[in-house]
């Protein structure tokens, strides 16, 4: 208890900081609206660092998921589309959906099997099948991208609908997937085991964790955040669009960071991650409404980033 | 102490934040109007022209203009156009990464009533846009067949495409359309250049091995031009390879001066900037705007070169 008090003051200080600070600048920054929209901005990226936290908190990494994104759109929407037009838009989901996340789980279970079962290290691994992932996502439609049935209203509402009128879907989805996250990870067996995996491999297999299953589980569940992560996107661009994701893995393993993981291992959590994905959110919506410059912009997240590590390294010595 | 010292860093990355912060609010007396631009990439010179000539208009005004970078990444555009439409922006340009996926900004700014104008690539969902203005594509790839053809009836062409984007889409068909009335031309194939200099290269030199008989190249804009030239220099072809383009910028009329790139199909990207403008205020004061604005190009070769260059730095 004391140390998450420990670990998330600081976070929670710079979200507030930092919502406080662009208030200067924007007077409707701090509105509902452009609160409730940066919630649905972050979604993504969150999902995705969500999955990230657990492969990093195992001592691992994973390259691949921005080309799952890509994959899983176009695998879901492809199927959509190509399947016998007569069927009711439910089931169609359903397939698209299937498939999509079909194909995830296949990427991730090869990362997870080759993680833990080969010497190859993780980042090697996940950077060939971001390769592979994206190549099999630009097979699709010559690399086009591929528009979302009219007729798969459900499948919009995914990404662009809300709840109530307020609580945008994405959002819903991310709350949920984090808190079932934070109850595995801080509140089950299995999230123990990953801590002891993370802080000395070697000494969790000698004490009976049973560690390639576990690893392999995690790649799996990191690659399913992706699918998630992909099947919102695709939704929210009314089109699957093989050459999209680049660069997200960069951008979840940001957050994650941010939140306090680290990146050896064996120490973070589920909720920093969501502080910090909020936190980058936070930066891209304030500078961008700021009018600060788009040169300066990234210098501002890179500091921001080398600080947050920085902090992070300083309390735990 | 160490606590202590955290602490003042989360201090001083607040400070870093301020120091690069935005407009001061005082500094404005009266709230003008603010504009929002957002382009798929910067990391091209025409967009960075097209910015100048919309500004340059924006200026006169006294109004503010907020340019964005999308960096080819659609979701970052979705979240960027979110950003100028939550803080009211009275119209904001867009320049697409997908043509398709836009729709979903398109829509939320409809929704606030704010008019969106896009630059230079076109959108699907017209009927969401207030007005398109850009360069006349398919006319720029006609010119290019047609140039290509005053100098090689029997050219055998490979294609170096940009096929996410509409506009080159555009220039692809206006070039075949030309090219079909030449029955000596041939079109041996079609390859992604990625309409960089550095995904040029490469692509060409696959096409080489796989063509011998290739006589001349239509990449879709000077940077991929660049890079299939620069392939062709080291193959030792260029002298047997007509190339033509689309594009006019400073690097594609010192390569026709040079002697290494035949024709460019010149846009105006400035022109577009401010025609983009122009009509954004019209529209704002009451104005009816046409749909669609179209920037003629015009054909550069060696005999114009110097003074279309001449006409370029006057600043017209």
């Amino acid at each position: 208890m004391k140390t998450a008090v420990r670990q998330l003051g600081p976070l929670l200080a710079s979200v507030v900081g930092l919502l406080l600070l662009f208030r200067i600048w924007v007077p409707n920054f701090l509105a509902s609206e452009n609160l409730i929209d940066l919630t649905q901005q972050i979604s993504v990226n969150a999902i995705l660092a969500l999955g990230m936290t657990l492969t990093i908190l195992i001592g691992g990494i994973d390259l691949s998921v921005g080309a799952v994104v890509a994959l899983v759109g176009t695998t879901a929407v492809f199927t959509m589309a190509s399947v016998d037009e007569s069927m009711s838009p439910i089931p169609q989901l359903t397939l698209g959906i299937l498939a999509g996340l079909g194909a995830a789980i296949g990427i991730g279970l090869f990362n997870g099997l080759s993680a833990a079962k080969t010497r190859m290290p993780p980042f090697i691994i996940t950077l060939a099948t971001m390769q592979i992932a994206r190549g099999l996502a630009l097979r699709f439609n010559q690399g086009r991208p591929m528009n979302v049935p009219d007729s798969q209203t459900a499948f919009l509402a995914i990404g662009n609908g809300r709840v109530w009128e307020v609580v945008p879907i994405p959002v819903l989805i991310m709350v949920i997937l984090f808190a079932i996250g934070a109850l595995l990870l801080h509140g089950t067996l299995f999230g123990r085991h990953l801590y002891a995996i993370g802080g000395n491999r070697l000494a969790a297999q000698l004490s009976g964790v049973p560690v390639v299953r576990r690893e392999t589980v995690v790649y799996i569940l990191c690659a399913v955040m992706a699918g998630v992560a992909g099947l919102i996107h695709a939704s929210q661009l009314y089109s699957a669009e093989p050459a999209s994701g680049e660069g997200f893995e960069l951008d979840a393993i940001a957050a994650v960071v941010v939140g306090g993981t680290s990146f050896t291992g064996g120490i973070g959590t589920v909720h920093g991650t969501l502080i910090g994905a909020i936190i980058i959110g936070i930066l891209d919506k304030g500078l961008n409404q700021a009018g600060v410059h788009f040169s300066l912009q990234y210098v501002v997240k890179g500091l921001v980033i080398l600080g947050a590590v920085y902090l992070d390294v300083v309390r735990r010595r | 102490m160490r606590r202590k010292l955290s602490n003042l860093l989360s201090v001083g990355l607040l400070g870093i934040l301020m120091g690069c912060g935005g407009p001061t609010p005082e500094s404005q007396e009266k709230p003008s109007r603010t504009f929002g631009v957002v382009y798929q990439t910067l990391n091209n010179p025409f967009f960075v022209d097209l910015n100048a000539g919309m500004e340059e208009v924006i200026d006169v005004h006294g109004d503010e203009l907020i340019t964005l970078d999308s960096q080819f990444n659609s979701l970052k555009q979705k979240n960027d156009i979110s950003d100028l439409i939550l803080q009211g922006a009275d119209a904001i340009f867009i320049n697409p990464v997908n043509w398709e996926g836009i729709k979903g900004s398109l829509i939320q700014a409809k929704e606030k009533g704010i008019p969106c104008i896009i630059v230079d690539a076109p959108v699907k969902d017209q009927n969401l846009v207030l007005c398109q203005v850009a360069s006349d594509n398919v006319e720029a790839g006609r010119l290019a067949a047609r140039a290509l053809a005053e100098v090689e009836p029997e050219a055998k062409v490979v294609i170096l495409h940009l096929s996410v984007n509409k506009a080159c889409i555009d220039r692809v068909d206006g070039f075949k359309e030309e090219a079909a009335k030449y029955p000596g031309m041939e079109i041996l194939d079609t390859q992604e250049g990625e309409g960089t200099r550095e995904g040029g290269r490469p692509v060409m030199r696959d096409l080489l091995g796989r063509f011998p008989e290739i006589n001349a190249v239509f990449p879709i804009n000077d940077p991929s031009a660049l890079g299939a030239i620069s392939a062709l220099e080291s193959a030792g072809k260029l002298e047997n390879v007509t190339v033509v383009t689309v594009d006019g910028s400073q690097e594609g009329i010192a390569a026709i001066r040079a002697g290494k790139l035949h024709s460019t199909s010149a846009q105006f990207p400035k022109e577009i900037g401010k025609a983009a403008a122009e009509h954004a205020y019209k529209h704002l004061n009451g104005e009816e705007v046409p749909k669609d604005v179209v920037i003629p190009v015009e054909l550069v070769t060696a005999e114009n070169a110097d003074e279309f260059l001449k006409e370029a730095e006057t600043g017209s």
